[in-house]
């Protein structure tokens, strides 16, 4: 093998230069701009688009046309000249998250819409969304990528022939460590634009920093520890919060908060996205959870029994008890579900109290006269008899 | 449909083909990497897999469906990314290779309309998609790359249901023929990146064709035909060897 040491040198410190130029001057993307067939971002859009066109046909997607016009409304509302290049797709599924395509789809989980009180924590959100497209921070984000990794191989490249593997290695997580670090500089200048956007359409910038702090305790207090999908890559929400905070404050005005629409359209999908909560079986996220939304006092009828089925299922020391007090609270608002019967009766007949068991189940049945289980729970009356 | 993470498992070249426009001062050690890759990427014998319970439909007409392709340049880094331009070559170029080869075979053939109504019922936009989650099964299964399923008791045995027969109904059709290419090229960098490692004994992968086809039986809604292919060489975007590629790919159709 020819020794190639010396020859190479300069050639890979050429390499690594022009490997390491940065994502370059992008510009805001113009309402209405489609990128030239030619180019690096026509390859992500055309990734995106059909990506998009699968999320249409999945079963996944919300399909509530008041809510989905209530969604759209507010999109176009903080960002009118873009109206036209957005289109949102409502997914249900648990959990803090909403996302934006380079090609302008922007994906809402069920589970940000549970967790937000009102309007303007909702725009806030969605403008942070927005931005992300405005800014083509995708775009940003996949050409620092590329430069980065291309750096990497040539490194990895150079190192291993001189044999500094290591050196390599390290090098390596250093520069995916900047490519988050670009990521996080993005996120504050979506937070940045998307409570500019929202108190421009009218909303209280207040509202911004409750969302981020509300958020902060639901990861404080679960289970892993692990923040939301949603922050994996982004900075610490209470700094954002307290950013937002001190931003929101030195652009003063009330704004309104928008919490009547909110909840009306919202509290219905209440019941089904609070389920899809709990079989993630965080429990102690769940209990914030619920605890926040009984604060904001709507469905109280849902959210007690989906905090009776927490103590039910996490069945611990005392959680009987607790079970048993939720869905009797569950069932003094007249809202409950016909099932917090039967799960009252499962617990009652756990805690070895037959008659108020059996007397549970028979509600059931009253209830829901044509139930599935209708079967099984007429041998748990049996049994108990 | 869904990329199968599971095709990388054919990737029958250990190392690289090279961008077709190599400049000349490196060209002897193109020239060796040529060598190893023509010696590696000879297609592998025995891909295609039948349904032994099919029979052969002479003159039987095919619906070509929207061949998924996607055509993407190797960064340097090893990044696949996306070309928009290339790929809307490719896919015209597929387009008309696949109606070439299907009647080189004897077959009629007739397209999917992509963006007619029925393309959007519900119904025909999950067999679509199943087709994608059944194509990587057996992408998986009957390839050696996950462990055979055992109640399949060493048949070729996959079917979309009887929901295939709308599309039967709908174009006239004996046959449905699903098509998936991804073909990817390295960036000049990537080129010299290759070279460099080669010279010092090291392997990089270079840009890869690869594919996957399946053949249902409009009828029962069973997959009585599937193939798959990958190879570092072949260009997708060039007419000629984008017929080439659906040759190797469509090869023994049972018609």
């Amino acid at each position: 093998m020819v020794d190639l040491r010396p020859r190479l040198a300069p050639l890979l410190i050429g390499l690594l230069l022009t490997g390491c130029a940065a994502s370059g001057n992008v510009q805001d993307i113009q309402p209405g701009e489609r990128p030239d067939l030619e180019t690096d971002e026509a390859g992500l859009w055309m990734k995106m688009d059909r990506a998009e066109a699968d999320m249409r046909s999945s079963g996944k997607v919300v399909r509530d046309s008041q809510l989905q016009a209530y969604l759209e409304g507010i999109v176009c509302e903080l960002a009118p000249d873009y109206c036209q290049d957005i289109r949102v797709y409502l997914v249900r599924n648990p959990g803090f998250n909403a996302s934006m395509s380079p090609n302008g789809a922007m994906v809402v989980w069920t589970g940000l819409l549970l967790r937000c009180e009102n309007e303007a924590q909702l725009a806030f959100v969605l403008g942070h969304e927005l931005a992300h497209y405005i800014q083509r921070h995708s775009l940003k984000r996949w050409r620092d990528l590329r430069a980065t990794t291309s750096g990497m191989a040539f490194f990895q490249f150079a190192t291993a022939i001189t044999g500094f593997g290591l050196v390599g290695d390290l090098a390596t997580l250093g520069a995916l460590g900047g490519v988050m670090a670009f990521s996080r500089d993005h996120e504050r200048e979506a937070d940045r634009i998307g409570l500019r956007l929202a108190q421009g359409a009218g909303y209280s910038g207040a509202e911004a920093a409750k969302i981020w702090d509300y958020l902060q305790r639901e990861k404080d207090a679960a289970d892993d520890g692990d923040g939301f999908i949603f922050f994996a890559s982004h900075p610490p929400s209470d700094e954002r919060r307290d950013t937002l905070a001190e931003l929101a404050t030195a652009t003063a005005g009330e704004g309104r908060r928008g919490a009547e629409a909110f909840r009306r359209l919202t509290a219905g999908h209440r019941l089904a996205w609070l389920r899809d909560e709990l079989r993630l079986r965080d429990y102690a996220r769940m209990e914030v959870l619920t605890a926040h939304l009984l604060e904001a006092g709507d469905a109280p009828g849902a959210v007690h029994f989906l905090r009776g089925e927490l103590h039910r299922l996490r069945g611990e020391e005392g959680d009987d008890g607790k079970a048993v007090a939720a869905y009797y609270a569950a069932l003094k608002t007249r809202q409950a579900p016909a099932e917090t019967y039967r799960s009252l009766g499962l617990v009652l007949w756990s805690m070895e109290k037959p008659r108020e068991a059996q007397s549970a189940f028979r509600h059931y049945l009253r209830r829901r006269p044509k139930a599935d289980d209708r079967a099984m729970v007429e041998d748990y009356i049996n049994q108990l008899n | 449909m869904p990329v199968p993470p599971a095709l990388k498992a054919f990737a029958l070249t250990p190392s690289t083909a090279l961008r077709k426009r190599i400049p000349s001062a490196r060209r002897w050690a193109v020239g060796l990497l040529f060598g190893l890759v023509l010696s590696a990427c000879a297609q592998h014998p025995g891909t295609v897999r039948l349904d032994p319970s099919a029979q052969p439909m002479p003159g039987a007409k095919v619906l070509i469906m929207q061949p998924d392709v996607e055509v993407s340049e190797l960064t340097v880094g090893g990044l696949l990314e996306p070309n928009a331009a290339w790929t809307a070559a490719a896919e015209s170029n597929i387009d008309q290779a696949l109606e070439r080869v299907l009647a080189a075979q004897g077959a009629r053939w007739v397209h999917l309309n992509p963006r007619g109504k029925l393309i959007r019922t519900p119904a025909v936009s999950q067999l679509v998609k199943l087709h994608g989650v059944v194509g990587a099964s057996i992408l998986i299964h009957d390839y050696g790359v996950g462990a055979p399923l055992l109640n399949k008791d060493g048949r070729f045995d996959w079917t979309l249901g009887k929901d295939a027969a709308i599309l039967g109904k709908a174009y006239k059709a004996d046959y449905a023929l699903f098509v998936y290419f991804r073909d990817s090229f390295s960036s000049d960098a990537r080129v010299a990146l290759n070279v460099l490692t080669a010279l010092v004994g090291a392997g990089v992968r270079g840009g890869q064709q690869v594919g996957f086809a399946s053949l249902v039986d409009l009828r029962s809604g069973k997959i009585v035909w599937f193939n798959v292919m990958a190879r570092g060489t072949g260009d997708l975007r060039e007419a000629e060897a984008a017929v080439d590629a659906s040759q190797v790919l469509l090869a023994e159709l049972p018609f």
